[in-house]
């Protein structure tokens, strides 16, 4: 497979806070990636320095083999970015803002755009600055699926979206991408729409990566397990396999990628005694919790 | 810019109001005696009018594009940055440079039909300076607006304001002969000041 993006040993801060050290992350042909994190975990940073609006303190990111902060105007052709918000020359309406992005693109397609326009209730010359935020996220992905990129970058695509445009934008997006055999790199604060839509996950944290693999094996090794502690008071120390712990009074979320037999034989050894001991299952948004932590 | 060359059109038509109403009440021998002598100034008004021009399109062009970081969509379309901040550059210098040449025209039309064109020359050596004012004021706009850091905006606007008043230091006739060449290549040099801006944007600057 190709490397679509590839960042090696990004290092950024913003004055002295730092915001990572060392990143690396590589996305593959085809795939669809989701970058998930907390506020302030540096999710639009990344995006930022791989579309060259952010020139990293070092490492670089590497687009189709060329460095983010100058790409040449062939790759950024092969790039579709949703700018944070849906983003657009709202002075203009569906119309004219067509015919403006056409003249950039030899392979504009105009027919998957007229196809998401004929779903909106607009006016033909309504601009889109009184459109309301979920028609102009579509007239800003439909501008997207005719420049026909090969790679998409979208920047919390769900943003400002009632729930019917986040599962039309999600469905929409993610036929087309394994039709087109495209690439997508996406984050969006709402993680439950992500389950539906990508193959790989990067859980980012505060200065650091906490899991980057495909959403399938997350989410198949990544575990809850509850149970109660009899004695309130105990020390449940840090073990390796333990990834998160989270606990009120006596009962107890442990979060870990090992097994159940391990979980119980630790609380053996240690002697722990404890009761309702039960794996819980996970949505995509409970293993991002159980990973990062609520706070 | 339609409705700034009208009311542009309106201001320069104002002066030839008042400069037929001089020769009209204080006589045509009072009106040579002051422009000739007294350095009277018959379209001192006019001083500000190309100046606004450059503002108003400066504003209305750029600021639009900080908002929400639109500038990222025109960094995004495939041409090179450079270029495309030169073209958006360019294209409001037509726009500015037909809306003076209308405003220039018209002044030189109603001041022939007043006066001898040596007289006429000198005026238009003098409104020169304003118009390349308005064409700096312009270019400094994309400097101080693409800016990212407020206190550099800040920095920049109060050097921009004391440049600018380069151009407009004097209205007697004819008083910028000399100069305008020099303030010409000002001009031209300035007109690629936003390209700092926009190198400073795509860095990452806040």
């Amino acid at each position: 497979m190709n490397k679509v993006i590839e960042c090696k040993n990004l290092t950024h801060y913003y004055g002295k806070k730092l915001v990572y050290e060392n990143l690396n992350i590589h996305l593959e042909e085809g795939r669809i990636l989701g970058l998930l994190g907390k506020n302030g975990a540096g999710k639009s940073t990344t995006i930022n320095i791989m579309n060259g609006f952010l020139q990293p303190r070092s490492g670089e990111c590497l687009i189709y083999g060329e460095n983010s902060q100058n790409l040449t105007p062939e790759t950024k052709k092969r790039i579709g970015f949703l700018i944070e918000g849906h983003v657009q020359y709202a002075f203009m309406n569906i119309h004219q803002i067509e015919k403006f992005y056409s003249g950039f693109y030899e392979n504009w397609q105009p027919e998957p755009y007229w196809d998401l326009m004929s779903k909106l209730k607009v006016t033909p010359k309504q601009k889109i600055s009184t459109m309301s935020c979920g028609q102009r996220s579509q007239v800003a992905l439909g501008l997207i699926l005719a420049q026909d990129p090969d790679l998409l970058i979208l920047d919390d695509f769900s943003m400002g979206l009632d729930p019917g445009y986040r599962r039309l934008f999600i469905d929409y997006l993610r036929a087309y991408a394994k039709e087109k055999n495209k690439t997508i790199f996406t984050t969006s604060h709402i993680i439950q729409d992500m389950e539906r839509l990508i193959d790989d996950v990067l859980v980012m944290d505060y200065n650091r990566v906490l899991a980057q693999m495909p959403i399938a094996d997350f989410m198949g090794n990544f575990k809850q397990f509850n149970f109660e502690v009899e004695n309130e008071n105990v020390e449940l120390a840090d073990a390796d396999f333990i990834v998160n712990l989270e606990r009120v009074t006596n009962q107890v979320e442990l979060f870990t990628y090992d097994t159940e037999d391990t979980v119980k034989a630790y609380l053996k050894n240690k002697g722990i005694a404890h009761k309702n001991f039960k794996q819980i299952e996970m949505q995509l948004e409970d293993a991002f919790i159980g990973l990062t932590g609520k706070y | 810019m339609a409705g700034y060359l009208l009311l542009g059109l309106i201001a320069v038509g104002m002066i030839f109001i008042k400069v037929q109403h001089d020769f009209t009440f204080s006589g045509g021998k009072n009106m040579w005696n002051g422009i000739l002598f007294q350095y009277y100034s018959y379209f001192s008004s006019f001083k500000f009018i190309p100046l606004a021009g450059g503002l108003i399109l400066g504003i209305s062009q750029f600021f639009p594009e900080t908002v929400e970081k639109r500038i990222k969509l025109t960094y995004h379309l495939p041409v090179n940055e450079n270029k495309i901040l030169l073209q958006m550059m360019g294209y409001g210098t037509l726009i500015l440079a037909a809306a003076y040449i209308v405003l220039f025209v018209f002044f030189w039309a109603m001041s022939s039909s007043f006066f001898p064109k040596e007289i006429v020359f000198d005026a238009l050596t003098s409104i020169t300076p304003w118009f390349l004012s308005g064409f700096t004021t312009y270019y400094l706009i994309g400097l101080i607006v693409l800016e990212p850091i407020w206190r550099y905006r800040f920095f920049y606007l109060i050097v921009s304001a004391f440049f600018i008043t380069i151009y407009l230091h004097s209205a007697v006739n004819g008083a910028y002969i000399t100069m305008n060449f020099t303030l010409a290549i000002s001009t031209v040099i300035s007109s690629i000041a936003l390209l700092f801006s926009g190198y400073r944007f795509r860095k990452g600057e806040q």
